[in-house]
């Protein structure tokens, strides 16, 4: 069985500096991508680079995209978030189609840690109906009733006495009379 | 040392490659056992770490570099994503300036003149250019305030603009645009005025390049959505509530507010309990809950303040984005033009927001 989950921390669906709320800023402030020019482990990154990278560059403007060559070490991509988080990823023997998934999930991130999420929605909203009181959402009725009442006088948890409850009981047992048709 | 160092290499290399000592087994109920250490890498890595933990204990904290001192940074390539990220059209000149600060020219002055290079460094500094964000801001954030918050008087306004304009909240705003990295000034870890003061530049130096229409979407676009979630009746706390709703009542031609105790519960306890209502010539205001009957009357009051201000807790959400197209030019025209004050409030003469 995993722990894993004892070391996750839990919280509330956030985001940093209320973004989307008046426009939307990509969190992704750099990435940088490091490789090795010779070894097959970075074959993925290799060809990424390659390929797509240019492309990757222009559709993320807001992004600086650093290549690092580093001979002969797993290659690993660290993303760098606005709130000031990083995040390391290893990419040994990642092909070209996973370095873009990774890519694009790195770039759609807030940069807000990986965590459990207690509610899945949250609201930072204060009450709209104030704080309690007892006589919050009372019934109006109460206004005008004239006390002692027959309902409201009683106490709320009254129920049967057990009396009552055997009496009930041996009623129930009670076997009845057919009713005789009348002709 | 160079011993120690050794271990480390190996100690590492066992940690990342090293698999299993054993020859593979092809016996089916063997499960081998993965990530297999030899025993003298736990004590080894805890002895290192201590080591670390003292280091740090006495250079207070573990050492921080600037990212400019990385060997994958290009100052160029960031401004470029900077104006991109943001969705903005700067003139880069006049970014630039709003990034350096007085300190940081005054010490590469002096770093010149101790190597013995003796000239006058041309590199503007962003003194002129945050005073003039810092008022546009102002500007921006009261023409909001003003054009959404149409019944409140200019005392509340000011509050909630002292709050928006406050060191706290823009350093907040200039750290999560990125400009941490960017600031070239002196002191680092940087000090929330540095922010501050690179913020607002930032704002005169995109009022400069692109307009003040596009600045005034910039402020409100990051710095009033820091309103978002916030009760504003806290930020501004009346000292006398009571006398307040008497004065406008006095001031509207009604009667003196008359306090009526409607319900109570749990007197000569802890949890007491007294519900005030509020009424004015026999007719019914606010209402207002409290421990005390003092409170209770407070409470009522500031229930009908918020109920004459339109800013109940059940008002209507903030209008952000693209929901402030239509309003622009209200703003505008209101960022000059403050509200009633609360001593010459009448209800008849303000009207209600349009959003």
């Amino acid at each position: 069985m995993s722990n894993k989950h004892l070391f996750l921390p839990s919280g509330f669906i956030r985001t940093p500096l209320q973004n989307g709320l008046g426009r939307y800023i990509p969190q992704l402030q750099r990435i940088t991508l490091k490789f090795c020019k010779n070894h097959g482990g970075s074959r993925g990154v290799r060809d990424f680079i390659e390929t797509d990278l240019m492309e990757f560059a222009k559709t993320n403007p807001g992004t600086v995209v650093y290549l690092k060559p580093r001979r002969h070490r797993y290659p690993c991509m660290v993303a760098e978030y606005l709130n000031g988080e990083r995040e390391y990823l290893s990419c040994h023997e990642f092909s070209r189609a996973e370095i873009q998934k990774w890519l694009s999930y790195m770039c759609t991130r807030s940069g807000i840690p990986v965590m459990r999420f207690r509610k899945y929605n949250h609201t930072d909203y204060p009450s709209i109906q104030g704080v309690w009181n007892p006589f919050t959402h009372q019934a109006p009725e109460i206004n005008v009733a004239q006390f002692p009442h027959e309902i409201l006088s009683k106490p709320v948890d009254n129920g049967p006495t057990a009396t009552d409850q055997l009496i009930e009981i041996f009623k129930k047992t009670q076997i009845k009379d057919p009713v005789k048709p009348e002709h | 040392m160079a011993a120690l160092w050794k271990t480390c290499h190996q100690c590492l290399r066992y940690g990342l490659s090293h698999k299993s000592f054993y020859p593979s087994v092809s016996a089916i109920n063997v499960i081998s056992k993965r990530n297999f250490k030899p025993r003298w890498v736990a004590p080894t890595l805890r002895e290192i770490k201590r080591r670390k933990d003292v280091e740090d204990d006495r250079n207070g904290g573990p050492k921080i570099f600037h990212r400019s001192t990385f060997l994958e940074w290009n100052y160029d390539a960031e401004i470029f994503a900077f104006s991109n990220r943001l969705g903005e059209k700067f003139n880069e000149a006049t970014l630039r300036t709003a990034l350096t600060h007085k300190s940081y020219v005054e010490r590469e002055t002096a770093r010149l003149s101790d190597i013995g290079v003796d000239s006058y460094l041309q590199i503007q500094n962003n003194e002129e250019l945050a005073v003039a964000g810092g008022a546009l801001i102002s500007k921006f954030t009261n023409g909001y305030l003003r054009a959404v918050f149409t019944r409140v008087p200019e005392e509340l306004i000011m509050a909630m603009h002292d709050f928006l304009t406050s060191t706290s909240n823009l350093e907040i705003v200039g750290k999560h645009i990125g400009l941490g990295d960017l600031m070239l000034c002196s002191d680092f870890p940087c000090e929330s005025e540095t922010y501050v003061k690179s913020l607002k530049a930032v704002v005169a130096a995109l009022a400069e390049s692109s307009g003040e229409e596009r600045a005034r979407i910039f402020v409100q676009d990051l710095v009033v959505t820091q309103l978002y979630g916030l009760d504003i009746n806290e930020l501004w706390n009346p000292a006398d509530p009571v006398g307040n709703l008497t004065d406008i009542l006095k001031r509207e031609g009604k009667a003196e507010p008359e306090f009526r105790l409607i319900k109570h519960s749990g007197q000569n306890s802890v949890l007491a309990v007294y519900y005030v209502g509020v009424y004015s010539d026999k007719n019914f205001i606010a209402e207002g809950a409290g421990e005390s009957l003092e409170i209770a009357k407070e409470m009522a009051a500031r229930e009908a303040l918020k109920q004459l201000f339109h800013t109940e807790d059940s008002m209507k959400a903030l209008p952000f984005g693209r929901q402030l197209k239509n309003i622009q030019s209200k703003i505008v025209q209101l960022e000059n033009q403050p509200n009633l004050p609360l001593s010459k409030w009448i209800s008849e003469k303000v009207t209600s927001a349009v959003h």
